[in-house]
């Protein structure tokens, strides 16, 4: 039998930067392949090159659809030749009803108007084969994540898709929902259709899967099939690499405790299902406590908490710099000696239009007086401007044409001019090349080295246990774990990752 | 671009318009019409001064035009039904335009109503009540044949010799600014503008400053309406260019979530702003009901798109962020001679409104084009 899906020596450049490198495997009819590996292994790159997001031409190597080998060009292209991306974001209508949706822009007409019956007839139908129990006249909004899911998926099935590609379909369920969803991929198997199962959940592939692949930094490790795999093995393959000299080591001296958590509990703002769960550690003054764990830990959800109010907290007592630290918002907090660098540089940490000075020195403003002084705002912005070196030819260049790491360090300057006793640095050396991390790593120490505190999350397991004194690893936001970084390897940390997952 | 090649282009714009009216018409270039003019200028360009504080960090306010109207129609009931002292009336006026304007601040700030929607229901709710408070009637700012603070607005002119002494006071402060200016960009390593561009530039500000004086001197003096203008537009360009506040108004255009992260206090600085666009309003009531005599239904009828379109022409970003105080000036300045010139040439009124339409529309397609080469 023909397999549904090849793919043969797949790689994905970016510059010089190789997302994929000559990846490889296999995905046959009526199968679950489950695709593993750690953030930033390249798989999200993998799905946009199979659903045609980045066309044929921008990779080199093969995808064989059946016995056609794919020449994409777009969406539409991998939709005609069978493939469905179900995405964590999901694409439906909430005020439209599921029927709607699942017909949404291919309704059947008569004289140019919808014939609504058929479509409810049809949906119907579909879910009764399934096994899906929903209500197609139901509006989108009123269900849950598991359901629009399985709405997703039977969007898909309309189409005729044969092949579905899941990307962490499980991350925002609850667990009578994933149990739904994998009965539902049971069944679709029999019905023929191959299913490519991302998930970082290894429980869930393992009793899932029939076949896995690991892959790591854009490579293909290894292809296990159901029998012989273990959860051990898996973890082993997926991390796999040795820690270089890439840190430089830290003698600063540890002082006070400049952040305590006892027992928080945060909750979503809207959801009102607990993000944060019963969560207790400590900061101290000189240190740098790594945070890592799986995205949608709620690692930025308890630093958007601790610096932002973020969500509500039903339980907990904690106190910063020897005073009890209530729900905030971010002016406080500045006041307070508490400072956030943001994951997402572009879209909150910069105002890009403007300049270097400027951004340098706006949450640093109150030192300058209302009426700005001049000449006290230019010295702060140059003094941070020449220690960190930031690459450019003036304060007034506008940092929208500066390099990642460039902006990354005007973020960092923004940060420190506000002379702050913690600084919470999410993802710091996301998207920054190797230079630019060796100079934001040496500057967390000349942080600690001031005695300020320090919490560094980062989805990069090296570069936690590099940097860290100590290691809080977060699970579906209760602690999965808490290592000092000398004693910690990556198996007991992505194990500790995915313990309550 | 740079803001100083986009200035020139619109000055170019500017003087083309200008030589347009002065060959179609007789008189544009008289000295009665042009201090006529200046008037005018100054009750536009007034008011977008205001719509610029808003419009910085990304909001738009609907509903000056129908605030004109009623601030103006305050002052003016107080002091011709209620005999109240011009002063004193023109007090109360600014106290409700800042509350007012504060309220509305507060409901955009706090209640995250979009600001578009809070205003365009000002624009409805103040024209009503402007029309109940005169009565719709025409209540004239003062009494015939007398003078009062309020009527001085636009009738009263600067003695030559004032008017000359200040065009050197003005001057020198240029001068001392400027220098003071590039002392301090030397001293912290900016890029300094070759010194004859600066000379060159001076010498053309303070060429159009004489001349300007000279044919205001030649009708009647330089109008305290343009004065107004000119505490306006300092009081406006030091408080976006040289205050926390300001730089914060530009933060929350440039990246509202930035801001917010750097510990801009949003809200506070969206309510300010709107509060002295609230004073602004009512400056530039006065104003226009003062140069119209009376106030009467039609006062401020269209003035927040003239006030918009002033702001856009200079360069003002509508989505935040971007925007100087001298843009919006030559805007408004582009706006008030469209008007005036056209009224000059006896153009019926359904004409104006498509050709101040077109202007607008070519002005902010030019400036795309421009920015982007």
């Amino acid at each position: 039998m023909v397999a549904a899906l090849r793919v043969e020596a797949l790689t994905k450049r970016f510059g010089a930067f190789k997302a994929l490198d000559q990846m490889s495997f296999v995905l046959e009819q009526g199968e679950i392949h489950a695709l593993c590996g750690e953030n930033g292994a390249g798989k999200s790159t993998l799905i946009r090159c199979l659903s045609g997001l980045w066309p044929h031409s921008s990779y080199d190597g093969q995808i064989w659809v059946a016995d056609q080998i794919a020449h994409f060009s777009g969406i539409k292209d991998a939709e005609k030749a069978g493939i469905a991306v179900i995405y964590q974001e999901l694409a439906l209508v909430p005020d439209m009803t599921v029927a709607e949706n699942l017909f949404l822009g291919a309704e059947p007409t008569r004289w140019g108007l919808v014939q609504w019956d058929p479509i409810y007839q049809q949906a119907s139908l579909l879910f009764r084969e399934l096994g899906i129990e929903l209500d197609p006249t139901q509006k989108i909004g009123e269900l849950g994540i598991g359901q629009r899911q399985l709405v997703e998926i039977a969007k898909a099935l309309m189409k005729k898709s044969r092949i579905l590609l899941l990307d962490e379909p499980t991350a925002a369920l609850t667990e009578t929902e994933v149990e739904t969803l994998l009965r539902i991929l049971g069944q679709l198997k029999a019905h023929g259709v191959s299913c490519l199962y991302i998930s970082h959940k290894l429980d869930e592939v393992l009793s899932i899967a029939d076949r896995m692949t690991v892959i790591r930094d854009g490579c293909t490790i290894a292809t296990l099939t159901a029998e012989n795999a273990s959860k051990a093995e898996l973890i082993r393959l997926m991390v796999g690499r040795e820690i270089d000299q890439l840190f430089p080591k830290r003698k600063s001296q540890v002082g006070g405790c400049v952040l305590q958590v006892q027992e928080l509990t945060v909750t979503h703002p809207q959801t009102h299902e607990p993000v944060i769960k019963d969560l207790s550690f400590e900061v101290k003054a000189g240190e740098v406590l790594g945070v890592g764990g799986l995205m949608g830990a709620g690692r930025t959800e308890l630093a958007l908490h601790l610096f932002a109010g973020w969500g509500n907290r039903t339980h907990g007592a904690l106190v910063f710099c020897g005073k009890s630290w209530p729900e905030t918002d971010p002016h406080r907090s500045i006041h307070a000696g508490m400072m956030y660098v943001t994951e997402d540089r572009k879209g909150q940490g910069l105002v890009l239009d403007q300049g270097i000075g400027f951004n340098i020195s706006l949450a640093a403003l109150d030192q300058v007086g209302w009426f700005l002084d001049v000449d006290q705002e230019q010295t702060i912005n140059s003094n941070f401007f020449a220690q960190l070196q930031i690459k450019a030819p003036h304060l007034e260049t506008p940092v929208q044409a500066l390099s990642g790491g460039n902006q990354q360090k005007v973020v960092l300057a923004k940060a420190l001019a506000t002379h702050p006793n913690l600084v919470i640095l999410d993802e710091p050396t996301r998207g920054i090349d190797v230079g630019a991390k060796l100079e934001v790593y040496a500057l967390i120490n000349a942080m600690t080295d001031a005695g300020k505190a320090v919490i560094l999350i980062s989805s990069e397991l090296p570069e936690l246990m590099g940097i860290s004194d100590r290691i809080l690893v977060l699970s579906r936001g209760r602690k999965g774990g808490e290592f000092s970084a000398s004693e910690a390897d990556q198996e007991q940390l992505l194990e500790a990752a995915m313990c309550h997952a | 671009m740079t803001p100083i090649s986009r200035h020139f282009s619109m000055a170019i714009g500017l003087i083309l318009i200008w030589l347009f009216f002065a060959f179609a018409t007789d008189n544009f270039l008289s000295p009665r019409n042009l201090t006529m003019l200046s008037i005018e200028v100054a009750v536009t360009a007034t008011l977008a001064l205001g719509m610029l504080l808003v419009l910085l960090p990304g909001m738009i306010d609907l509903s000056v035009g129908s605030g004109v109207g009623m601030i103006g129609g305050i002052a003016a009931v107080l002091i011709f039904r209620l005999d109240w002292s011009a002063g004193w009336s023109m007090v109360v006026g600014m106290v409700v335009g800042i509350l007012v304007w504060t309220g509305m601040g507060a409901l955009i700030a706090k209640q995250r109503i979009p600001s578009f929607i809070i205003t365009l229901g000002g624009l409805l709710v103040f024209k009503g009540l402007f029309w109940k408070i005169i009565s719709s009637e025409t209540v004239p700012v003062v009494a015939g044949g007398q003078e009062n603070a309020l009527s001085i607005l636009t009738t009263y002119y600067l003695p030559t010799w004032a008017g000359s002494l200040l065009l050197v006071l003005l001057l020198a402060l240029m001068v001392s600014l400027q220098w003071r200016k590039r002392k301090s960009r030397a001293r912290h390593g900016f890029p300094l503008e070759p010194l004859p561009l600066t000379w060159l530039k001076g010498l053309i500000t303070f060429q159009a400053c004489l001349l300007a004086v000279l044919v205001l001197n030649q009708f009647q003096g330089i109008p305290l309406a343009l004065l107004v203008l000119l505490g306006v537009a300092a009081g406006v360009h030091v408080l976006i260019q040289h205050t926390r506040f300001g730089r914060y108004l530009y933060a929350i255009g440039g990246n509202r979530e930035a801001a917010l992260l750097s510990g801009v206090p949003i809200d506070r600085v969206i309510i300010g702003a709107f509060g002295a666009l609230g004073l602004i309003v009512a400056l530039s009531g006065y104003l226009q009901t003062a140069y119209s005599g009376a106030s009467t239904t039609t006062i401020g009828n269209l003035m927040e798109l003239d006030a918009i379109a002033a702001c856009v022409i200079g360069g003002t970003s509508l989505s935040g962020g971007r925007g100087h105080v001298l843009g919006v000036l030559i805007g408004a300045v582009i706006m008030a001679t469209l008007l005036n010139g056209m009224t000059l040439m006896a153009v019926a009124p359904e004409t104006k409104f498509i050709a101040r339409g077109t202007v607008l529309a070519l002005a902010v397609w030019m400036d795309i084009r421009l920015s982007k080469s």
